[in-house]
Parts: structure tokens; sequence; C-alpha cells
């Protein structure tokens, strides 16, 4: 008798057992987290031959992110009037120079309000050449993401992975990123506002 | 008369098809002809069926497979015949692709919520990447002005125009988010929408029906429908382009946004990713374990649209 009901238990229970694993069978058959637990192996970037060439000069940096070692974009070409050292010399400066030569045109807001950093925080006040981190070592303008680094170490472990900053033009290939002072001005370095580049229709009336 | 005209057509037109003429099509060739040379007695007999380049390409285009069944060849065929037509037809010279999927990848996208600015760049630089209708000002990127703590962009600003951002609102960007188990292709009757091996949802445009099923069945509004002949200025046509991506549409037809194939199949990022002035758009190989992608997935808090109807997107949302 008791093996007679257990079996008729059993009737309810398999179907029912049945029922409950049924969607997490059919979530894991393929799933996209799946298939992404199940790659372990790193993906050979450079495969894609299309990638090689980029027409920007590149450095390499000087740190590594998760797949080794990557690129940034040099910075000293681009700042206008680098080598410091032209004007930074002992010789003295022409008053009638001043305008030229001084810095009024940059206004600094990086830093608490009305506590701002003052130039030489960051630029060597030896070799103007150079940046200056807070124990006094010399940093290159081309990486300058060691100097940004020290404050801005959340926003600087973001970049090396990934999750902040930019790729240039490629997703495959040699790792290419932005610096800091690419998209960031480092004496203001918040962004602007300003007006959207386009705008849409409203999708149903 | 009407006799010797029937018999004139399967003639002319079964020597258009070019291919070596097995019985079978020889017979469509045929039966096709047949029914032209009939249409032509009844509309009082238009000869000019045959007589230039352009109409022998278009009948040729006609009768494709569908792009799954083609033979490389054949999709060979199909993207010179294309490129041909571009040049007939719009006087622009166009380099068509059809360039096959890489294999062990599997492209994937994270957009920070935080970091968007609602600037916008991506819109305009999907616009011209994707030879979108300028006319209907179709878009495959939405971005929604939002309120903290919504995470649905229902409830957001979709067509604000002011300086932006502004201060507590948050910006969030849709568009389609290639479901690896999606039901736009689940609704498709004719199989003209498909996912591809690398992740990428397509469509064949020369089988889409524009019966907007897809449309409906989306539960995230990504897909666009041409209600009219797509106009795009000739000097701002982007001669580059795939197949299954940007070449140019026409009217009746569905179409999406591809991760723009014609450029990630080549390494590059999509135009979105290219154009964000603020990184918030990150792209790249779910299945490297090194990629950017899957440093977010992995170390930033991220979340997906809609999780809970299984669609399993390849697209998330992370914050900072």
């Amino acid at each position: 008798m008791k093996i007679l009901t257990l079996r008729f238990a059993l009737l309810f229970i398999l179907p029912a057992a049945v029922l409950l694993l049924c969607p997490f069978a059919m979530a894991g058959h393929g799933s996209v987290l799946e298939r992404i637990h199940d790659a372990e192996q790193p993906f050979d970037n450079m495969q894609v031959e299309s990638t090689y060439q980029l027409p920007v000069k590149t450095v390499r940096a000087k740190e590594i992110y998760q797949g080794g070692a990557f690129r940034v974009l040099a910075r000293k070409d681009s700042i206008s009037r680098y080598r410091c050292s032209v004007c930074h010399t002992r010789k003295t400066p022409q008053v009638r120079d001043g305008a030229l030569i001084t810095h009024g045109d940059i206004k600094i807001n990086h830093g608490e309000g009305g506590n701002e950093l003052a130039c030489i925080e960051c630029h060597d006040r030896q070799d103007r050449d150079f940046l200056v981190d807070t124990e006094g070592k010399k940093i290159d303008f081309d990486h300058s993401y060691q100097l940004c680094g020290q404050c801005h170490f959340r926003p600087k472990r973001d970049w090396l992975g990934g999750a902040h900053g930019k790729r240039v033009t490629y997703w495959a290939g040699e790792r290419v990123v932005m610096n800091c002072t690419n998209c960031h001005n480092p004496h203001s370095p918040a962004f602007k506002t300003k007006m959207p580049e386009t705008f849409s229709l409203p999708l149903d009336k | 008369m009407e006799h010797g005209k029937k018999k004139d057509a399967p003639l002319k037109t079964a020597g258009l098809l070019e291919s070596k003429c097995s019985r079978r099509s020889f017979l469509k060739g045929a039966s096709i002809a047949a029914a032209a040379g009939s249409a032509a007695l009844v509309t009082g007999g238009c000869g000019s069926v045959a007589s230039s380049e352009e109409s022998k390409l278009k009948w040729q285009e006609f009768f494709k497979k569908n792009y799954r069944l083609m033979t490389e060849q054949e999709k060979d065929d199909t993207v010179n015949r294309l490129e041909r037509l571009a040049k007939l037809q719009r006087g622009v010279d166009i380099q068509m692709s059809n360039q096959e999927p890489i294999n062990n990848v599997l492209y994937g996208y994270a957009f920070n919520v935080t970091r968007c600015k609602g600037y916008m760049d991506c819109v305009e630089a999907c616009v011209h990447e994707n030879n979108l209708d300028r006319k209907s000002k179709t878009q495959y990127i939405r971005v929604f002005e939002m309120d903290p703590g919504q995470l649905d962009p229902t409830s957001g600003d979709g067509k604000y125009y002011h300086e932006v951002p502004v201060e507590d609102k948050f910006y969030m960007g849709v568009q389609c988010f290639h479901c690896e188990n999606a039901p736009c292709i689940k609704a498709c009757p004719t199989k003209a929408t498909w996912r591809e091996p690398d992740g990428i949802v397509v469509v064949d445009y020369n089988w889409c029906i524009g019966c907007r099923y897809c449309m409906a069945a989306c539960p995230y509004w990504g897909r666009r429908f041409n209600w009219g002949d797509p106009v795009v200025p000739k000097e701002e046509i982007n001669t580059k382009q795939h197949y299954l991506g940007n070449r140019m549409r026409w009217k009746g037809v569905m179409e999406k946004c591809t991760f723009c194939v014609q450029r990630t199949r080549l390494g590059k990022l999509p135009a979105c990713v290219d154009a964000c002035p603020t990184g918030s758009r990150v792209f790249g190989n779910l299945l490297d374990p090194d990629s950017e992608i899957r440093f977010v997935l992995k170390n930033k808090k991220v979340f997906r649209f809609k999780e809970e109807l299984n669609t399993d997107p390849k697209f998330w949302y992370f914050m900072d």
C-alpha cells in the first residue's frame, strides 16, 4: 500500500521537477553569457590584417593592460609651442614679448573650486619639457596618464582596462588608445555644455 | 503575328541568364520569358525588356537567391551587378563588399550611461555612415534624456534640442541590441533577417517584403521602415558599402543597425563608437578575454534592457 502511494506521488513529482528545471535548461543553451564564459582562449587580434596601418603617431605605453602591451596617441606633436625650453631658458625675457610668451590665455579650472592647482604641481619647475609627479619623478608629455592617475586612479584603472576613454579607429589589431589629454583639456578637464549635433523626430505622433 | 512574338521572347531572355544552361535554368528562363512575353502583348508590347545593360542587370538581380543560399560565386556576381547598377542609376562609384564574418568573433557593445552627455555625435555619424534617409530623418540610434533613477527609455525625452548636458539628467542611447534570441528573426515570414555567426542581426533587403512583423516583434524599437524611397544627396553617399549593411535601400523594406558590418568586419569600430566624443561607447569581441568589452562586463556594474524577456541582447549598459 505504501509503495503504491509512493508511486502515485512520483507521478506528480517527476513532471513537476521537469517543469521546474525546464527554464534553466532553456536559458543555458548557447546563451551569450554561456558563450562568454566558455571563451578562455585569447583572440589573435593581429589576424585582422586591415588594421595594420594607422595614420597617426603613436607611442608604446609604459604600462600594460590585461592583454599585454598597448600604444597611446603621441601628444608632444600636437602641443603648439613644444619644446618649452625654447622660451624657458636662463635668458631674461623682453617686456615687449610679454604678451606673446606668457600663458595668459590659460585659465586653470582644475581642482576643487577656489583651490585650483598651480602650474608647477604638474609641470616640472626645473625642466619645462617634462611634467612632474608628486614624488619628483619626471613624466613625458606622451605619457601624461602616469601623472593624471595619481589622483584619478579609478578612471585610470578603467582606462587601462578599456571602460574609460576610447580606442582609435580599430577594435582589432594592436590596441591603440587615446591619451587623457586627447579628450580632456588638462587645464580645464570637465566637458563643456553645448548644443547637440542633431535632433530626433518623435517616434509616434 | 501574336504567335510569332511569343516564340521570339524565350530565345531573347534565355540568353540573358548567361549561365551554363542547365535544364532547370532553361525551363525557368523560358517560363519567365513566356510570362513576360504575354504581359508585353497585353500592354501593347514594350520591346525594351533587354535593350539596355541596366535592364539586363535588373533582370538578373530580380531572380537572385536569398543571400544565405548563394554560393561564393553568386555573392560576388550580385555585388558586381550592384556596383555597376549604382554607377548606371545614380552615377556613383561604390565599392561593395560581401566580407564574411571573422572566425571566433562575437560582437558586443556597452554603453556608459554615466558618461554620455547627449551630444548626439553618434547619431549624426550613423546617418552618414549608413546612408540613412535624410527626408524622413531616419535614425538607427535614439538618445533619450532621462530623469535620475529611471532606467526605461519610454520615460525619457527623445526629442530634446537644447544645451546638453542638463544638470540632474542622464542620457541613454538605444539602438538594435543584436539579440542572440531575437524575436524579429522568428517573426519574419520570408527568412529575410537572420543572425550572422559573428552575432550581427542583418536583413537581406531583396527578400524583405515589408510586412513589418519584425518591427512589431522587436521589444526595443530597433527596426526602421522605409515608407518612401530613401533620399541621400549624391555627394553624401557613403561609397564603402556592404551587401548586408549600408547599401542603398528602397521603398518598402526594413532596415536596422548592423553594428556597421562594412566597418567591423574590417576590424574597424562602428561609426557611433568612433564618433563619440565622451568615450561612452565600448565595442569589441566578446569571445576575447582580453577585450575592452570583457573588461567592462567583468569590472563594472552592468545591466541589459528588458533582460527578463530572454531575448539575450549583446548590448549592455554600465555605470561608473
